[in-house]
């Protein structure tokens, strides 16, 4: 069977196809993942920040979030997947329970990403602070399943606040990853 | 192999669903064997040590080199405390060298057995496990070193915790703030036997204290003999009152800055003798032979 191949939309001018812009190509599209997968290793180190262990839910659940929405084909399913496994080790909590979140995070920002992409800005934090509250529920009541007696609530709390308000700060940083680094390709 | 478009699109849709699915069998299998995630947990941790103590090292410096500059600014009204502190601890010296004298004669009258010194290594923590709901600590250890499951953590001033996980070169230290360790303690100065009960707070609580003997305002509390492993008399911290009714712990340790940990090994200190309390069998199977006389009974 003969393949066929569609004619050029643009007779003329073809994206450069090298080694190199492969390998620049492929960088370029696993910043978000990297990004996630650094903060995670970076944030389960000794540093001593204040609240650093409810930061690094925060920042990955954000970061989730946006790229789910806007950018799905950098943030895959199974790439959550692979983050979550590597949250999971790395935080000492039960296990399975930040997998869920997050897969639970990209699926909500995956099923509703054609209109949480037109929305305006303040409508869509809203959208994930709400997601955020039902998300850190359901990491309290399962904690609470698996430990077998009702642990403290103030901590999760903390969490979704900590998510809701860094949540603009790591929206500037989307915007300008996206903008200069991920679909900068063909300029750099 | 061509698959059609449709297909390829029911495929994707599937993805997300079946991966929540693995997720929920993840946290089954989490509760099912705690032993595969922890090992997996202690190797990831492992061979992250080295790691976190490369960023461990210049905070320690830091905060070395800020607690000198501290020390130089209020030099001179620390002079004039320790020399009123030193006055006081030289008298307490006579008092402990006259005691442990007086002691070292009296065991030798009562021909005491000391205790075997225990054997212990010292580890620095890496890293603060505390998550959301615990208390723990990462000890990275030389690989040659033995640290054994349940081994008891101490710092400079009293007991910090136990280790509950090891690994090859790190192991997992559960604080005594933890909200599930409880650890029998006994009272100084009432000798009353307590639990002292973790809620992941700094302070932890006394728990199950006889009604008829309640905890003292800062009286200090140490371990009790109570469990294998945990000798007795470890210096814990001080009883204090958060509301009338409400005793907590004052821990000796400092918890919050845990830099070096010695980790003691205790274990087999105490040996319970087979069936304590029961009167043996003869030998060949058969019952006990009833006292001939039974006036005079099973100690006549």
């Amino acid at each position: 069977m003969k393949t066929f191949t569609p004619p050029p939309i643009r007779p003329g001018i073809h994206p450069r196809s090298g080694l190199g812009y492969r390998i620049d190509h492929g960088v370029r599209s696993s910043v978000p993942f990297l990004f996630v997968f650094f903060a995670t290793l970076v944030l389960s180190a000794p540093l001593n920040l204040p609240g650093q262990v409810e930061l690094m839910p925060a920042i990955i659940m954000a970061t989730i979030f946006l790229w789910s929405v806007f950018v799905p084909v950098l943030m895959p399913s199974l790439a959550v997947f692979v983050l979550g496994i590597w949250a999971d080790i790395l935080s000492f909590g039960p296990a399975g329970v930040m997998l869920l979140m997050m897969l639970i995070v990209h699926g909500v920002a995956l099923s509703g990403r054609y209109t949480l992409a037109r929305v305006n800005f303040f409508v869509l934090w809203l959208v994930f602070g709400v997601v955020m509250v039902g998300v850190t529920a359901l990491q309290w009541v399962l904690c609470c399943a698996l430990a077998l007696h009702i642990v403290e609530f103030l901590p999760f709390v903390f969490e979704t606040v900590l998510a809701f308000g860094s949540f603009p700060v790591l929206y500037t940083g989307f915007v300008w990853t996206y903008r200069f680094v991920v679909n900068n390709a063909d300029r750099a | 192999m061509p698959v059609s478009i449709q297909f390829r699109q029911a495929l994707g849709k599937l993805v997300l669903p079946a991966l929540i699915l693995v997720a929920c069998g993840v946290i089954l299998l989490g509760k099912a064997d705690r032993g595969l995630i922890e090992k997996l947990r202690m190797n990831t941790a492992d061979l992250l040590a080295p790691a976190y103590g490369l960023v461990a090292w210049p905070q320690e410096k830091l905060r070395w080199v800020s607690g000198n500059l501290q020390d130089i600014r209020n030099l001179e009204a620390e002079n004039i405390r320790l020399r009123a502190e030193n006055a006081s601890l030289r008298h307490w010296y006579d008092v402990a060298a006259a005691l442990a004298d007086e002691n070292a004669t009296l065991k030798a009258n009562l021909h005491w057995i000391p205790d075997n010194a225990p054997t212990f290594v010292s580890g620095r923590v890496v890293r603060d496990t505390s998550g959301l709901y615990a208390r723990a600590v990462l000890l990275s250890l030389n690989p040659d070193t033995a640290v054994r499951k349940g081994g008891i953590a101490l710092d400079g001033a009293g007991l910090v915790g136990r280790v509950t996980e090891v690994g090859r070169r790190s192991a997992r230290v559960l604080l005594i703030t933890d909200s599930s360790s409880r650890l029998p303690v006994t009272l100084e100065s009432s000798h009353a036997a307590a639990i002292m009960a973790g809620d992941n707070s700094a302070l932890p609580r006394i728990i199950f204290y006889p009604q008829d003997n309640v905890p003292i305002e800062g009286e200090r509390v140490v371990t009790n003999g109570e469990i294998e492993s945990l000798p007795a008399g470890l210096p814990v911290g001080h009883v204090h009152y958060l509301r009338p009714g409400q005793p907590v712990v004052v821990p000796a340790a400092d918890l919050d800055h845990v830099d070096m940990l010695r980790v003691f090994d205790y274990e087999d200190s105490v040996v319970p003798p087979d069936a304590p309390g029961r009167v043996p069998l003869p030998a060949g199977g058969g019952t006990m032979p009833l006292p001939a006389h039974p006036d005079q009974g099973l100690h006549g």
